[in-house]
């Protein structure tokens, strides 16, 4: 068994935080199904899940063709009115059959891909987390962007941002841990500007909690990510100390009060976040970089202050 | 914003300008990418120095992502991954510098509904991302100049700005081509408002770039004999009528670029090393870029008089 996923997270393209009703709104995009919302700690929307149909091969690091047949889940959210994300999940199991079955028998198992012949599934998770594109096998990437296309191109949006940005994605997948009571482990990697990785073992299969997981990971990367690139592009460029503030803006009108690692994760998950604050450590950075930030406010108050009585 | 480079016909140096102003713009700090457009016959690679995909990409590029057949289209960090030394380094304060290649041995192709779909998502993705999306169209009318009407005249583009830059030589025929190109019938103004664009809008969000102008004035003609002086004077002052009847004249145009020998020699990006410490460009041409750089996003250029 394996389960594998990409979450794509990017900049709401909206020039205001959108309060939480609009954000149920935009979310809301199958009918007759609800939108999941929270307030506290921090305002959270997701929209009802996605079923796609794949048929298709497999990424595999080896090059051994596998075939895979069945649905992939996907759905979007919105953290604190700012950040969307796009999330496309599925677990793949061994056909009990060595053909493919009628359509009703893998929409029953909304979520699972079956593999038809022979599979190694970690041939498999190492194919899907490499970074070489493998073209014409499951990307479910390509369906993460494509929800989050929907998302942003909506008429709810005024498509003014206040800052542009990169996407990022992160691709992971979830082997079964050997010894049932083990503590769940993960190891993330960046492997591009745009690309992070994260391979997870997992006693348990509370695929829920995971993906979960990897959803919040993601987010805080992203954080992360963003606002180093634009404390680099407004600390290293030329211009006077007020027009780095300046440019700063959008840093702390947007992105500094979102910082709250595992809010809502179940206990179950926290170990992998811990071991993620203790190295790299996250929260380490995050809290420096806001640290760098106000303190460069901070002076350029000071020199603001002592103008006139020069 | 969406930038779209087209010309009147091949060798005005479209693309060879319009990459050497987005090359400023990235300098002047904005986060920018380059749409080779151009499917007949891509070259950007070969003006940003990117060798291996001088002539367009084998690894899935514009053209197979609009056939649908990938999921995003390559993308090259110039700043990265170009050959030539002095682009390598990206300077301190400068944008990101994306080119989005095209396929190596691809042709035109008329646009279905799925291919405007495409261009529409591919330009509302990158918008995202990038303060500035240049796409550099073929020469004349095309199927991707129709396709990126199309796509633009989409209600969830609406929101998205827009500006088309039309490049044209100084010369009689050229002067005609562009004013064809954007009034005459099958034109940009023809088929965009048949698209859904308004006719006004379209128009206001157009300027014209005179490119390899030979100033009569310049210093550089002192070595021509009287005669031929006073003959390029009154060439000079034909076209400039001419454009003029033809709405081709100031009022809508942006900038242009003088005629230099290193672009007459190779379609290169000029870095300021070949200006100052190579010397084998002229200052004015850069400064013609960088003012051109400036231009394009600055609104008070695109008013309407």
């Amino acid at each position: 068994m394996l389960t594998l996923g990409e979450v794509h997270t990017g900049l709401l393209q909206n020039s205001t935080a959108l309060s939480l009703d609009h954000t149920t709104q935009l979310l809301d995009l199958l009918v007759g199904q609800r939108v999941r919302r929270s307030e506290r700690p921090i305002a959270y929307a997701v929209s009802p899940d996605q079923l796609t149909g794949v048929d298709c091969r497999l990424p595999t690091a080896s090059g051994r063709v596998t075939r895979g047949v069945g649905t992939v889940v996907s759905h979007a959210a919105v953290t604190g009115g700012h950040v969307v994300q796009g999330s496309t999940y599925t677990r793949l199991d061994r056909a009990a059959s060595n053909r493919r079955l009628i359509w009703s028998h893998y929409l029953s198992r909304p979520g699972r891909v079956e593999t038809i012949g022979k599979v190694d599934f970690s041939d498999v998770a190492q194919g899907f987390l490499s970074p070489a594109p493998q073209p014409q096998t499951l990307n479910l990437g390509a369906v993460s962007a494509r929800l989050m296309d929907v998302v942003q191109s909506s008429p709810r949006l005024d498509r003014r941002p206040p800052f542009r940005t990169k996407r990022t994605r992160l691709r992971w997948a979830i082997r079964p841990a050997p010894d049932a009571t083990a503590e769940p482990r993960g190891t993330f990697r960046v492997e591009s500007d745009t690309l992070r990785t994260l391979e997870l073992t997992a006693p348990h299969d509370d695929v829920s909690a995971l993906v979960e997981l990897c959803e919040d990971l993601a987010l805080h990367d992203w954080l992360l990510t963003t606002l180093l690139s634009l404390m680099e592009f407004s600390l290293t460029g030329p211009g006077t100390r007020a027009q780095k503030i300046d440019r700063l803006r959008p840093a702390i009108d947007c992105l500094l009060h979102l910082w709250m690692p595992a809010a809502r994760l179940d206990e179950s998950v926290l170990p992998v976040w811990r071991d993620l604050e203790h190295r790299p450590g996250f929260t380490r950075q995050w809290q420096t970089s806001v640290t760098r930030i106000r303190d460069q406010v901070t002076l350029s108050t000071i020199a603001l202050l002592e103008a006139p009585a020069r | 914003m969406l930038i779209f480079a087209t010309s009147d016909k091949g060798g005005t140096g479209r693309s060879v300008t319009s990459s050497n102003i987005l090359y400023r713009s990235a300098l002047q700090g904005s986060d920018v990418c380059y749409l080779d457009f151009d499917f007949g016959s891509p070259t950007a690679g070969a003006i940003f120095n990117i060798a291996a995909v001088a002539h367009g990409t084998t690894r899935g590029g514009l053209h197979e992502y609009l056939d649908g057949a990938l999921a995003e289209p390559q993308r090259i960090e110039v700043w990265a991954e170009s050959d030539r030394a002095s682009l390598r380094e990206r300077p301190p304060g400068a944008g990101r510098l994306v080119l989005l290649p095209g396929d190596a041995g691809g042709g035109e192709f008329p646009a279905t509904r799925e291919h405007v779909e495409r261009c529409a998502d591919l330009f509302l993705r990158l918008e995202e991302e990038f303060d500035l999306s240049l796409v550099d169209l073929s020469a004349g009318r095309s199927w991707a100049t129709q396709m990126v009407l199309a796509a633009t005249a989409m209600p969830k583009l609406r929101s998205v700005r827009c500006r088309w830059l039309v490049f044209h030589r100084w010369t009689r025929q050229h002067v005609l081509a562009a004013s064809g190109l954007v009034y005459g019938p099958r034109g940009i103004l023809d088929i965009g408002t048949r698209a859904g664009h308004d006719y006004d809008e379209l128009l206001n969000s157009l300027r014209f770039v005179r490119t390899a102008v030979v100033d009569p004035d310049s210093p550089e003609l002192e070595g021509l004999k009287p005669a031929q002086v006073a003959w390029l004077r009154e060439c000079n002052q034909d076209l400039l009528e001419l454009a003029s009847v033809s709405r081709v004249g100031r009022t809508m145009l942006i900038g242009s670029v003088p005629l230099d020998p290193v672009l007459q020699w190779r379609e290169q990006l000029i870095s300021d090393n070949d200006v100052h410490a190579r010397k084998i460009a002229n200052l004015e041409t850069v400064e013609a870029f960088s003012l051109l750089a400036k231009l394009i996003v600055d609104d008070s250029a695109w008013e309407m008089l």
